[in-house]
């Protein structure tokens, strides 16, 4: 639990000490502000040079299992939150939050409420370019 | 619980509400954070079980009191929910 708490903060630092911008990268940020974008977010993770899709998955499928009220034998790739899991719109925010959590990333009120099932969950992980 | 396919407004609300509480408990000290998300959870799903969902009125206000305790909770200065108990008590 405090470990789980310590890790933003001791992300947040981390970060810090990768943003020390070389002038090649600030030269290529004043190119393309969104690479840059990109190239920041990387160092963040240990995994993000790695973040296949399969990794993706197996991690949003341990996010669900471990969420107290799903019973760990029904999560596929292919389950559905409320149909499949049982979980209600609570549940679901608090699954959402999790893989938020786990990926290092926020996502959007008006993305999180269309995410309702592990295909769209995957979906938007796998298609987020900071996920990390 | 009805269907995700369409959520109301309402349901957005709440549930926006509910995950502007999680995010704010992931600022606090993890005792902290352990205590507001299991008194937040255990009161929406009180509500949730308890208040007939054709109750606009009654859940437009709950939202809006989650809303004003949501913003005191947002100030770095109130480390948990137990400071914002004297006020819940005032508002019901």
């Amino acid at each position: 639990m405090a470990a789980a708490a310590l890790r933003p903060a001791i992300l947040r630092h981390i970060r810090l000490s990768a943003t020390t911008v070389t002038p090649l990268a600030a030269a290529a940020a004043a190119a393309q502000p969104h690479a840059l974008a990109r190239w920041l977010g990387r160092p963040m993770s240990s995994h993000a040079d790695h973040l296949t899709h399969d990794e993706v998955v197996g991690r949003v499928l341990d996010v669900l299992k471990s969420h107290p009220k799903v019973d760990p034998s029904k999560v596929t790739p292919e389950a559905h939150f409320e149909k499949d899991l049982g979980l209600d719109s609570l549940d679901t925010v608090e699954v959402v939050m999790a893989i938020e959590e786990e990926f290092k990333l926020e996502i959007p009120d008006m993305e999180a409420d269309k995410i309702d099932s592990l295909p769209l969950a995957i979906e938007y992980v796998a298609n987020h370019p900071m996920a990390g | 619980m009805t269907t995700r396919a369409k959520l109301s407004g309402i349901q957005r609300q709440a549930l926006a509400l509910y995950r502007g509480f999680l995010r704010t408990a992931r600022l606090k000290s993890p005792e902290e954070r352990h205590r507001i998300e299991s008194v937040v959870s255990a009161e929406f799903r009180e509500n949730a079980r308890n208040v007939d969902r054709r109750n606009f009125v009654y859940i437009e206000y709950l939202v809006r009191r989650g809303k004003r305790q949501l913003e005191q909770l947002k100030n770095p200065d109130i480390t948990g929910l137990s400071t914002l108990e004297i006020n819940k008590v005032l508002t019901i």
